[in-house]
């Protein structure tokens, strides 16, 4: 019942104009040597509900290794300061790996600030559950053996901004779905082209430099990821 | 205009980097973790054979990161010391051998490891890669980098090359095969740790997606323990029914990125069952 009056809220919202919707699908591949190399299909939804407030979600399924779901996400950003896009972001993520039997429940809380001149910037801490053998699937398990705390940040710069095409890169620690390690030097290409008004090509790649904390630095990981964007 | 103290902190990176005895060239163009692993598979040089002990009771050592120095500053003396008085069989190094691998520096560690009188096993460290020829010293010196040794018919050693931070393909391929093996207690015996605990730290095995595959082998397969060096420190995080344990270095004295007093993790066989211990070093 609760769910259903909120649902008419947000339904109402959006409809009053009040509210903006952005939905993304995306096929992709992720590789990582001697890890995993499997096909991605993933689909993101941001959400504007009101002006200072931003909820994001998402989910992916993996093809051809850890067959099923693969990650989900939901975000919630309150936007503290507008002039520098300065917001407070809390997230929860959840990642398995059916082949393994095993997955990773993840809460974030991030300080995020931009797009100033082109770059955003955000830091924050996470909380890492990993859990393994039964359960492995569950979003709802908080407690492991292995639990950890890490930081996790972000840095990118839309350096090409023209009428139809934006380009971003970047060091980015985590999106939506996914949270590298301290361990990990993380880069990444983003773009978009503007196919007609209100729908978008989209496009990412990126990689992960490993081992550079010992000194010793190597390729490590890549993910590509293409697909369209709607603005409703 | 460019401020003073950043002036200031040009001059000290520039002066840190010359400083430095690292063979950058040769850290950017060394063998990979995949072609290390490829030529110890090849069985040149050959795996070390398993010492000879007492197969219903023997005790050994495990420690990291000797960390040798120009000045041949180390705690291998005090550990001699322990061997003699805990009846210790055999021991393990689990690289960081020498600090930035130079010759003078593995000629020393060299010595000192046959100076303590037992037999030894060692795998390599990232700091055991900081010349241009120093996968080709430790080879020489040491074997290879990944390989196995039974002790006694009781327990399987498998030695993983992890200096680079990640295993690789070649070596997965072949830890899991290894790790099929259900007739032995199971020990992995790394620089890299997996797991060790809650603190936010960037010295684990780098990528998050690789420690969940570990870990689901090793408990796939009834691995007993993950031992690793690399953070300088004595720790015991248990996941599941698996025992990761960073053993300790021995390094000769804090150097900065230290997470404990030096120290070795020591293993005793007895009545059919395995144990083990930290023993701190003061």
């Amino acid at each position: 019942m609760r769910i259903t009056r909120l649902l008419t809220v947000l339904a109402l919202v959006v409809a009053t104009g009040q509210a903006a919707v952005t939905s993304s699908f995306l096929l992709g591949y992720r590789g990582e040597p001697g890890v995993e190399s499997k096909m991605l299909i993933t689909a993101l939804a941001d959400f504007i509900p009101v002006r200072y407030l931003k909820a994001d979600a998402g989910l992916s399924f993996n093809l051809f290794q850890h067959n099923g779901v693969g990650a989900a996400g939901l975000g919630i950003g309150a936007v503290l300061f507008r002039p520098a896009g300065l917001a407070l972001r809390l997230a929860a993520q959840h990642q398995q790996w059916n082949d393994w039997r095993a997955g990773e429940n993840r809460a974030l809380a991030t300080i995020e600030a931009g797009p100033v001149f082109g770059i955003e910037a955000g830091f924050g801490l996470i909380r890492r559950v990993p859990v393994f053998g039964d359960g492995y699937w569950s979003p709802f398990t908080w407690k492991s053996d292995a639990e950890e705390w890490n930081y996790v940040y972000r840095l990118t710069w839309e350096f090409l901004r023209k009428e139809k095409l934006r380009l971003k890169a970047g060091l980015a620690s985590y999106d939506l779905l996914s949270t590298h390690n301290p361990e990990q030097f993380p880069l990444c290409l983003s773009g978009s082209y503007a196919l007609k008004d209100k729908l978008d090509i989209i496009a990412d790649i990126g990689t992960a430099i490993v081992g550079y904390s010992g000194g010793l630095a190597s390729f490590h990981e890549v993910e590509l990821n293409a697909g369209v964007k709607h603005d409703f | 205009m460019i401020s003073r103290r950043a002036a200031l902190l040009c001059l000290a990176g520039l002066l840190a980097f010359c400083a430095c005895k690292w063979d950058l060239w040769g850290i950017a163009t060394r063998k990979t973790v995949e072609q290390r692993v490829q030529e110890d598979l090849s069985g040149q040089p050959p795996a070390p054979g398993p010492v000879q002990v007492n197969p219903d009771s023997f005790r050994f050592a495990v420690f990291g990161d000797p960390q040798i120095q120009h000045d041949n500053v180390s705690r291998l003396g005090k550990f001699r010391q322990e061997v003699a008085a805990r009846s210790i069989d055999f021991f393990c190094v689990l690289g960081d051998l020498t600090n930035d691998a130079t010759a003078d520096e593995v000629d020393s560690i060299k010595l000192d490891l046959a100076r303590v009188g037992i037999p030894y096993y060692a795998t390599i460290g990232n700091h055991d890669m900081f010349q241009a020829d120093g996968w080709e010293r430790f080879k020489e010196n040491y074997g290879p980098s990944c390989y196995t040794v039974v002790i006694a018919d009781r327990i399987k050693l498998i030695f993983l090359d992890t200096a680079d931070g990640t295993i690789g393909p070649t070596q997965f391929d072949w830890l899991e095969s290894e790790l099929q093996d259900s007739a032995h207690i199971k020990i992995v015996l790394t620089h890299y740790p997996v797991f060790d605990g809650e603190k936010p730290i960037m010295w684990r095995l780098s990528s998050p997606v690789e420690r969940a595959k570990v870990q689901s082998l090793l408990e796939k397969y009834g691995a007993y323990a993950w031992c690793a060096g690399h953070i300088h420190g004595l720790r015991h995080t248990q996941v599941g029914t698996v025992h990761h344990l960073t053993c300790g270095a021995m390094a000769p004295d804090k150097v900065g990125l230290d997470y404990g007093n030096p120290g070795f993790l020591l293993f005793t066989f007895a009545h059919d069952s395995l144990s083990w211990q930290f023993v701190e070093l003061h």
